[in-house]
């Protein structure tokens, strides 16, 4: 069940993590916070998550660097993510970089639960 | 006659000869009289018929009279001293003089004077050899007046020349670009200081050498080189041609040059003016603007992201906990929200559109479907106007879906935001030809005719709506630029007080290079 589902969100800005967390956590997940995205790969290692939501634009290490190195990475297969951003060519990127979905910034709340409902199915 | 020839000593056989003489005489075409030196006032005693036929006297009007009876009234010549000195001297005199006719007709005379003297040496008579020179006279003023004019046309055009060349040079010398004239085979005539200025070369090692040569061999591009030399003969300029070099003692720079055929009233016609501008700083201004304005955009999102999403959780937070005005102040927060994150879309596709990055994403979709969705969104937030699809098209579209509702969104909020008083706004969906054509109508204000080509540029405002319609001046710009990216056109028709029709037209069928 949903109860069960950790999902790990990684963005920059505070303020996003905090959204983003309380709007998973109040539709059942469990969620894990990381604002520095050097320590996302660790994380991902300790936490074992069932979905990651990814910020694009990040200071330490841009959000489709993250993700390449996901994809690239086997012990990571199989491991759904979603790129969420404020710029336009968001989804173009995020698409090239191999998301699963795309998520624009500023989102519902109740697309951003079904997107992570669907991809977790 | 016959006493006088023998008292002169002529003989019988030589008064035959002077019969002969005097017809020979009066044969002549040159003007002959004799006067008299011994007899008071010098009178003429003999004229020939040529005389008669050139002043137009008879001989008994002529004989007697001091040869001045021909200057008339116009006694104040310099040749009469000349030929007053030349009889008193008893010397040979020739003159021009203006003399009269009978007729009172002015004639130039050209006169031979010729004393004759006895064997003392006392001169006798006169005899005067006239000749009718006004037309080589004529000829001669004519010539003489038109060297004058050219002479006077000459200094005139020479100042003028010297004028407009001072002109030219200053002009040449205060403009900021770099000119270099060329003549037919791209050899450098001349150029201004500030190209000497702005490539650290001198005058010396540019001159008279081929533009391609120049430095570093910058400017020997094929395709510029293509373009120079077809402007002589096609007159076709050469426009922003945009030159990126590390060029020798100034570095890498970007320069554009626009070439020219000189024409100057014909002449000059083989030379070609080229002018280069440093535009290394303004595009670098450019590119920082569009960064910051694409940076600051996408920060503004982010905080707006996150009090939507939270107003969005108050607002799921179940009815009989909140009180009524508590969710219809949430409802109003999110609507100027949605607002907010309009304009700073459109802001960040204007930077996007001035730097030239926005990228189409074309992927085939349904264009009605998408036109009726974006309207039921419509009809759902706004209960001012009723908004009506007409027509649909048979094919789907190839194009970047999300541009072009964002086109119709902002040209269907555009029709309700500008006819406050009407209720109805038409959307129409058509074929023509191999175009898709998408038109939205509305009743309202209407835009006048001069103002109607001025809606598309950025950050227009018509006049008198910035007090009664707040906007930035971005939409329809967006609009526009969109449109062209797809290959379409966009315009309006209108009129004040009746109502606006925008329309856009995108072709379906799509060169290959554009997918």
């Amino acid at each position: 069940m949903t109860e069960n589902k950790t999902i790990l969100i990684c963005d920059d800005d505070e303020g996003i993590l905090e959204l983003v967390s309380i709007i998973l956590e109040g539709s059942g997940f469990q969620t894990v916070c990381v604002q520095n995205s050097l320590e996302i790969f660790k994380k991902i290692s300790e936490k074992d998550p069932d979905l990651i939501f990814l910020d694009l634009w990040m200071p330490q290490l841009s959000g489709d660097q993250v993700l390449k190195t996901i994809r690239e990475d086997e012990s990571f297969s199989g491991l759904p993510v979603i790129v969420m951003s404020a710029s336009r060519d968001g989804a173009a990127i995020a698409h090239q970089a191999g998301a699963n979905d795309f998520l624009a910034k500023p989102f519902d709340i109740d697309e951003l639960v079904d997107k992570a409902r669907a991809l977790m199915r | 006659m016959k006493e006088e020839t023998n008292k002169n000593g002529f003989s019988p056989g030589g008064e035959q000869e002077l019969e002969l003489m005097r017809k020979a005489l009066d044969a002549s075409i040159t003007g002959v009289i004799i006067t008299n030196n011994l007899l008071e006032d010098n009178p003429i005693i003999y004229c020939n018929a040529a005389f008669e036929r050139m002043t137009g006297y008879v001989r008994n009007e002529v004989i007697g009279r001091n040869c001045r009876f021909l200057q008339k009234e116009d006694r104040r010549q310099e040749a009469r001293q000349k030929i007053k000195d030349a009889i008193e001297n008893g010397e040979a005199c020739i003159v021009e003089i203006r003399n009269y006719k009978k007729n009172g007709n002015f004639f130039w005379n050209e006169l031979y004077v010729t004393p004759i003297k006895d064997a003392n040496g006392v001169v006798t008579h006169f005899i005067g050899i006239q000749n009718d020179i006004s037309p080589r006279r004529k000829a001669k003023e004519d010539l003489e007046r038109v060297q004058r004019d050219t002479d006077r046309l000459v200094m005139e055009r020479t100042r003028e020349l010297r004028e407009s060349e001072e002109y030219l040079l200053s002009i040449l010398q205060t403009v900021r670009e770099c000119l270099i004239v060329l003549d037919a085979e791209m050899k450098v005539l001349t150029v201004n200081d500030q190209f000497l200025r702005v490539f650290k070369v001198s005058r010396a090692e540019t001159e008279g050498t081929k533009l391609y040569d120049l430095g570093n061999g910058q400017w020997a591009i094929e395709k510029l080189q293509n373009l120079l030399e077809n402007v002589l003969p096609s007159n076709n300029p050469v426009l922003d041609f945009e030159v990126e070099h590390d060029f020798p003692h100034i570095g890498k720079k970007l320069m554009l040059l626009n070439a020219h055929r000189v024409e100057l009233e014909g002449q000059y016609k083989d030379h070609i003016l080229l002018a280069i501008e440093d535009i290394t700083d303004r595009r670098e201004i450019e590119r920082r603007k569009d960064d910051f304005l694409s940076i600051a955009s996408h920060e503004l999102k982010t905080p707006l992201t996150t009090v939507r999403g939270f107003i969005q959780l108050l607002q799921k937070t179940p009815n009989t906990q909140l009180p009524d005005q508590f969710s219809s102040a949430l409802e109003k927060a999110n609507t100027h929200l949605d607002r907010l994150g309009n304009l700073i879309n459109e802001l960040l596709n204007v930077s996007k559109i001035q730097s030239g990055n926005i990228e189409i994403y074309r992927d085939y979709f349904d264009i009605n479907e998408a036109i009726s969705e974006t309207i039921n969104a419509f009809r759902e937030a706004s209960k001012t106007h009723r908004i009506t699809l007409k027509g649909s098209i048979p094919e789907q579209y190839y194009g970047d879906e999300s541009q072009i509702v964002q086109v119709v969104k902002n040209l269907i909020s555009n029709a309700i935001k500008y006819s406050p008083e009407a209720k109805e706004v038409i959307v129409t969906i058509s074929m023509v030809s191999e175009f898709v054509k998408i038109s939205v109508t509305d009743f309202g204000v209407g835009i006048r005719p001069d103002e109607q080509n001025r809606i598309f540029q950025r950050f227009y405002r018509v006049s008198e709506n910035q007090k009664s319609f707040p906007g930035m001046g971005m939409g329809l710009y967006v609009c526009e630029q969109i449109i062209e990216n797809h290959g379409g056109t966009i315009w309006v028709d209108s009129e004040p007080g009746k109502g606006s029709t925008f329309s856009f037209t995108l072709p379906l069928l799509i060169n290959n290079d554009r997918k």
